[in-house]
C-alpha cells in the first residue's frame, strides 16, 4: 500500500538527516534548551488547545521537568494557518513546540496553505479529542427524535461549529449523508462562541469538543446527545447532577454511524537534531505522568494515549490519509 | 500640595523656519493620494473578483463584501480626486515646508534605518544605537549622556522583557554570542 | 439585597495587606503602560500576565484587573499631554484635551478625564454588581442578526454624525473594513486578498495598525512643529481638583449620557472605541455649542472618557457571566481566568463566589484607589515632558516596535507599523479622519462573519435583521443614524435652510 511506503519514506528521511545535522551541533551529551520554549498554539484564547498548552507550561514548572522558563506563544490567525507557517519557517529551532490537531491534515488541503506535517519534526501524540453532539436542553431528547426534528423542520437545522472545512463541519456533512436530514453549518470563531449559540437557542446544535461545552453542560443549559467514537468515554465521576461522561451514549447505539477522534500532538520544527527532539519526547512522557495532566484529561474528557517514534509516524499516516478520504468526500478540498 | 504650575519649557534649536518655501501643496498630495486609493481599489477589487462575489445559497460568497467595498472606496477616491482637480482654492495650501521635511525626514529616515537593522541585529541593539545616534546626532545632547540614556533605557527593556517576564523578542549576532 | 451581602463578602476577602499592596503596584504598572503609547491596555495586561501565574486566583485577578484600571486611568495622561493616545479608545479625548492642555489647562483637563474616568467605571461596576446575576439570560438573546445590527449601528452613526467630508469618511471607512478583510475568512476557510504573501496569512493586526496610525505618524507630525512650543503645565493642585469636581453637576446630562452608552456598548460588544467616540459625537449633537468642540471644551474630555471607561468595566460583565470578551483586555483577562483553571461562565457565579466578588470588589476599590494614586502622581509621570524631544522620540519608537512586535512575535509587524506611520502622518495632513479607520479595522471581520452568519441561517434572507423586536430596534436606530443630516435638515425646516454654508465639511 501507499500509505506504508510513505510512512517508511518519512522514517528514513528522518534518520537519513539525522547523523548530517548532529555532527553540526556540538558534542553535547544531553541536550536540554536554554533559552525560553515556546508551546505554539494554533487557536486562539481559551481554546481547548490554549487550555492544554497553559496545562503543560503549569505542569513542567510545577513539577521542575525542564530548567527553562515555558511560555504559551497563541498564533491563531488564519485559523491557525499561522501557526503552522511559523513552525514551518523555523527551521531548526528547538526552542518552539507546536501543538497540534487535526489542522494540520485539513488546512494544506481545504485553503491550499503550503504546507506539510511532514517538513516538521514529530515529537509524540499526548491525547485524542472527542466529539460529541449536543444540543438545547429544551430541544430533542434523544439522537433519533433530534434528527426526525431535523428532518420534519420546514427551514434547516442550525449546526454551529469551529472554521470552516475543518472537523466540525466534516462532521456535520457525515451526519447528513448518514441520516438524510438537512443543516445549515453555522462556522463560528471559537467553540466557547459555539457553545453560547446553543445555549441562546441560535443555533440547534453543535458538534463541540466536550471541553468547550462543558461549563453550560453542568450549567443544564445544554444536552450531551452521542458521542462520535466507537465506545463511551471512560470517565465515570458525575459531571452534572445526573450523569458522568460514561452516560453519553455513542452514536453508533443510538443508529447514528459516524466516528471521528482529533489528534493533539506536538511537534518540533523541521532539521532539528535527534537529541533535541529525544529532550521532548522524553519531557512530554514525563508531563503525561503528571497529576495536573491525569487531573486535566479527566475534567476535558480526553483520551489519554502516548505515541512518540515510529509507532507515531505510522498513527500519522494513517490519520492523514483517513482525515484525507474524509475531506475529499465532504468535497471540501479546494482545486 | 502646592498651587504652582508647572511651566515645562524645551528649547528646539533646529525648529523649523516659518518662512521656509513650499514643498509640495496639500493639492497635489490629495490628487496623488486618491489615485493611489483608486489604484489599490481596482487591485483589490480584481482579486476578490476571482475569490467569487456572487451571492449563493448560503448568502454572500467570500469576495462579496470586500469587491463592494473595493467599489465604494474606488468611487469615494474618484469623487475626491473631480472635486480636487476642479476646485481652485486648494491650490495654495502647503503640504509641507521645506524645513519641515527635513525635520520629519530626521525622524523618519532613523525609524525606517531601525526597522532594517532590528531584522539583522535584533531589537536591543537596533534600540540602542537608535537612541544613542539620535539624541547626539539631532538632538546635540552630550556624547555621554546620550550613551548612558540609551543603554540604560534599552537595560530596563531587556530586563523586562527578556529576563523577568519571558516575552520573546527578535534577537541578533550580539546576543546569541552572550548566550541568550 | 442580596447582591449586598455578597459585595460586602467581596470586600472581606480584599482586606489583607498582600492584597491591598498588589493593587497598588499593579496600578502603577498599569498606568505605566498605559502613558507609554503604543503598549496601552491589552499589551500591557498581555505582556505582564505572567506575571500573576504564581499567584492564587483571587490575587492574580484583582492584581490584572488593577494594570487593566491603571492603563485606563494612563491612556488619558499621554492623550492629553501629548496628543497621542496611549489606547485605540482614547483617540477622542485628543480631540479636547490636547487643545486644553495647550491653552494652558493640561491640569483641568486631566483631572476631568480621571474623574470622569472614575464615575464611568463606577457606573459600570455598579451595574455589573446587581446585574451581574441577571445577565446571561438577556445577552443569550445575541446571535448573529443581532450582533450585526450594533455593529451597523456604530457605523452608521460615524458616517451619520461626523464632521468630515462624507466621502473622506467613507474612504476611511472602506478602506478600513476591507484591510480587516485580508487574510482567511472564518465562514468558507478561504484566503482572500493575500496575493500569495504568507505575512499577510495571518491578517493585519488592529493594534500593529494602531500603534503606526498614532504613535509614529505622530512623532512625524511632532517633528514638524516648533517644539519650544510644548511647555504645558501639569501639576494638579488641590483647588484645580475642587474647581473641577464643583463643576460636575453641570455636566450630568453628558456624564450620564455616556455613562449609559458605555455600559450599552461594553456588554454587546460594541467595545470601548466606538463608545468613545459615540459619548464624544453625541455630547457634540447635543450640545447647544457644537463648534466649541475641538477646541478645548470640558465636555468634550467629560464625554468620550467617562463613556470609554463604563464601557471598558462593562466589558468584563460579558466576559464573567457567558465568556464573552467585549473588549480585547477582557479576552486576554479572559486567558487568564482560565489558566488558574476557571471556566468563565454562568456557573462562576455559583462555584466560585469569592473569586467572583472578589473581583466586583477589587473593581471598588482599585477605582478609589487608582484615582487618589493618579491625582497625585500625575507631576512623575508628567516630567516624562521635561525630557528632551530628541530623547523621547527614539524611546517612544522602540517602545512602539516593541509592542508591535510582541503583539504577533512578526518582524512582519514592525514594517507595518512604518508603513502606517506614513499612512497616518498622509491622512492626518490631507484630513482624512483616521477614527472611522480604526473603527472599521477592529469590528470589520466580525461584522462580516456575523452578516452572512444570519444569511446562513436564515436561507439568504434579508428580512432576518426585523425579525424580532429586538434587533429590528437597532437596525432601525442604525438606518435612521445613518440618514441623520438628511432628517435633521427635513424637521428643522426653513431657518436651517437659509444657512447650510454653517455645516462646513
Amino acid at each position: 500500500m501507499s500509505k506504508s511506503i510513505r510512512a517508511t519514506a518519512a522514517l528514513a528521511a528522518v534518520l537519513a538527516s539525522a547523523p548530517i545535522l548532529s555532527s553540526a551541533t556540538s558534542p553535547a551529551m544531553a541536550w536540554e534548551p536554554t533559552k525560553p520554549v515556546e508551546i505554539v498554539v494554533a487557536a486562539g484564547a481559551g481554546g481547548a488547545s490554549d487550555q492544554m498548552a497553559r496545562m503543560m507550561q503549569a505542569a513542567i514548572q510545577k513539577n521542575n521537568l525542564m530548567k527553562a522558563p515555558v511560555v504559551v506563544s497563541l498564533k491563531g490567525g488564519a485559523s491557525g494557518a499561522e501557526a503552522l507557517i511559523y513552525m514551518k519557517s523555523s527551521d531548526g529551532d528547538a526552542n518552539k513546540v507546536l501543538i497540534a490537531y487535526s489542522l494540520i491534515y485539513m488546512l494544506p488541503l481545504s485553503a491550499k496553505i503550503p504546507f506539510n506535517w511532514r517538513d516538521l519534526t514529530p515529537v509524540s501524540v499526548v491525547a485524542m479529542d472527542q466529539f460529541v453532539l449536543w444540543d438545547n436542553a429544551s430541544g430533542a431528547k434523544t439522537v433519533k427524535e433530534f434528527i426526525a426534528a431535523a428532518k420534519a423542520a420546514s427551514s434547516p437545522f442550525k449546526m454551529g461549529g469551529t472554521g470552516s472545512k475543518r472537523e466540525d463541519h466534516v462532521l456535520t456533512v457525515f451526519m447528513e449523508k448518514q441520516t438524510g436530514a438537512k443543516f445549515s453549518y453555522l462556522p463560528y470563531k471559537s467553540g466557547g462562541e459555539a457553545a453560547t449559540q446553543l445555549v441562546g437557542n441560535h443555533t440547534e446544535a453543535n458538534v463541540n469538543n466536550p471541553s468547550e461545552n462543558l461549563e453550560v453542560w453542568r450549567a443544564g443549559q445544554v444536552r450531551a446527545l452521542c458521542v462520535f467514537d466507537k465506545e463511551r468515554i471512560s470517565y465515570k465521576t458525575k459531571v452534572t447532577e445526573t450523569q458522568s461522561w460514561n452516560d453519553i451514549p455513542t452514536c453508533k447505539e443510538e443508529g447514528l454511524d459516524v466516528q471521528y477522534l482529533m489528534l493533539r500532538a506536538m511537534f518540533l520544527p523541521g532539521k532539528v537534531t535527534p537529541e533535541q527532539q529525544a529532550f521532548y519526547v522524553d519531557l512530554f512522557e514525563k508531563v503525561t505522568k503528571t497529576a495536573e495532566y491525569k487531573d486535566y484529561m479527566e475534567k476535558q474528557a480526553l483520551k489519554p494515549i502516548f505515541l512518540k517514534g515510529p509507532e507515531m509516524l505510522k498513527f500519522l499516516e494513517e490519520d492523514d490519509a483517513l482525515n484525507k478520504s474524509l475531506m475529499t468526500e465532504a468535497g471540501f478540498v479546494a482545486k | 500640595m502646592s498651587n504652582t504650575d508647572l511651566e515645562i519649557i524645551v528649547e528646539d534649536p533646529t525648529a523649523p523656519e516659518d518662512d521656509s518655501p513650499s514643498v509640495v501643496s496639500t493639492h497635489t498630495i490629495e490628487i496623488i493620494v486618491s489615485l493611489v486609493l483608486l489604484a489599490l481599489a481596482i487591485a483589490l477589487g480584481f482579486d476578490n473578483w476571482r475569490t467569487g462575489i456572487a451571492w449563493d445559497s448560503t448568502g454572500p460568497q467570500p469576495g462579496y463584501f470586500p469587491f463592494y467595498l473595493s467599489v465604494i472606496l474606488g468611487g469615494a477616491s474618484l469623487y475626491g480626486l473631480i472635486t480636487t482637480l476642479f476646485a481652485r482654492s486648494g491650490g495654495a495650501d502647503t503640504f509641507v515646508t521645506r524645513a519641515q521635511l527635513r525635520r520629519v525626514a530626521l525622524v523618519f529616515v532613523p525609524t525606517a534605518l531601525f526597522c532594517l537593522a532590528t531584522q539583522f541585529l535584533g531589537i536591543y541593539v537596533a534600540s540602542f544605537v537608535l537612541i544613542a545616534g539620535f539624541m547626539r546626532m539631532v538632538g546635540k545632547i552630550a556624547l555621554w549622556k546620550s550613551l548612558l540614556t540609551a543603554f540604560v533605557f534599552t537595560a530596563i527593556m531587556f530586563v523586562t522583557f527578556d529576563v523577568a517576564f519571558d516575552v520573546i523578542m527578535p534577537k541578533g549576532p550580539i546576543e546569541s554570542a552572550l548566550g541568550r | 439585597m442580596e447582591a449586598f451581602g455578597l459585595l460586602m463578602h467581596g470586600f472581606a476577602v480584599l482586606m489583607t495587606w498582600k492584597i491591598i499592596s498588589l493593587m497598588v503596584v499593579g496600578l502603577v504598572l498599569g498606568i505605566f503602560v498605559g502613558v507609554l503609547p503604543g503598549l496601552g491596555g491589552p499589551n500591557g495586561v498581555a505582556i505582564l500576565l505572567p506575571l500573576t501565574f504564581t499567584m492564587d486566583p483571587t490575587s492574580a485577578i484583582v492584581m490584572l484587573s488593577c494594570i487593566y484600571w491603571g492603563a485606563l486611568f494612563g491612556g488619558a495622561i499621554t492623550s492629553i499631554l501629548f496628543n497621542i493616545p496611549g489606547e485605540a479608545w482614547s483617540v477622542a479625548t485628543t480631540f479636547d484635551g490636547y487643545p486644553m492642555a495647550q491653552q494652558g489647562k493640561a491640569a483641568e483637563a486631566l483631572t476631568a478625564a480621571f474623574t470622569s474616568s472614575f464615575i464611568g467605571s463606577l457606573v459600570a461596576v455598579l451595574l455589573i454588581t446587581f446585574l451581574a446575576p441577571m445577565i446571561s439570560s438577556f445577552a443569550l438573546k445575541f446571535g448573529p442578526p443581532e450582533f450585526f445590527a450594533v455593529y451597523l449601528l456604530t457605523f452608521c452613526s460615524f458616517v451619520g454624525l461626523g464632521r468630515e467630508a462624507k466621502h473622506k469618511t467613507v474612504i476611511s471607512m472602506a478602506l478600513g473594513l476591507l484591510i480587516a478583510g485580508i487574510g482567511m475568512d472564518t465562514v468558507s476557510g478561504t484566503l482572500r486578498m493575500t496575493f500569495g504573501s504568507t505575512d499577510l496569512l495571518r491578517g493585519i493586526n488592529f493594534l500593529v495598525a494602531v500603534i503606526g496610525l498614532f504613535g509614529i505618524s505622530e512623532i512625524l507630525l511632532t517633528m514638524e512643529e516648533r517644539l519650544a512650543l510644548r511647555g504645558h503645565a501639569a501639576k494638579i493642585s488641590l483647588r484645580t481638583v475642587l474647581k473641577v469636581w464643583m463643576d460636575l453637576p453641570k455636566y450630568w446630562a453628558t456624564l450620564l449620557r455616556s455613562s449609559v452608552i458605555g455600559c450599552w456598548l461594553g456588554i454587546t460588544p460594541g467595545g470601548a472605541i466606538a463608545a468613545s467616540f459615540m459619548g464624544y459625537n453625541l455630547a457634540k449633537r447635543f450640545s447647544k455649542d457644537p463648534e466649541s468642540f475641538g477646541k478645548g471644551r470640558i465636555e468634550g474630555v467629560f464625554a468620550p472618557e467617562t463613556a470609554a471607561h463604563a464601557s471598558g468595566t462593562a466589558a468584563l460583565l460579558p466576559m464573567l457571566a457567558l465568556g464573552i470578551p467585549g473588549s480585547g483586555t477582557a479576552a486576554i483577562l479572559l486567558g487568564g481566568l482560565m489558566v488558574w483553571g476557571l471556566n468563565p461562565g454562568p456557573l462562576l457565579f455559583v462555584e466560585h463566589k469569592d473569586f467572583v466578588w472578589g473581583l466586583i470588589a477589587s473593581m471598588y476599590l482599585g477605582n478609589v484607589v487608582g484615582l487618589v494614586i493618579v491625582l497625585t502622581t500625575v507631576p512623575i509621570f508628567a516630567s516624562i515632558l521635561r525630557v528632551p524631544f530628541a530623547a523621547v522620540a527614539p524611546m517612544i519608537v522602540v517602545s512602539c516596535a516593541i509592542g508591535a512586535y510582541a503583539i504577533q512575535n512578526a518582524m512582519f509587524d514592525i514594517w507595518l507599523m512604518l508603513g502606517f506611520g506614513v499612512v497616518g502622518y498622509v491622512f492626518k495632513k490631507i484630513g482624512i479622519p483616521l477614527a472611522p479607520f480604526t473603527l472599521a479595522l477592529v469590528l470589520g471581520s466580525r461584522a462580516e462573519d456575523a452578516f452572512r452568519l444570519a444569511m446562513i441561517g436564515s436561507g439568504g434572507s434579508v428580512g432576518v435583521f426585523w425579525s424580532n423586536g429586538l434587533v429590528g430596534t437597532i437596525t432601525t436606530l442604525a438606518i435612521t443614524l445613518l440618514f441623520w443630516p438628511v432628517i435633521d435638515k427635513a424637521f428643522s425646516g426653513v431657518g436651517r435652510m437659509l444657512r447650510p454654508m454653517a455645516q462646513t465639511p
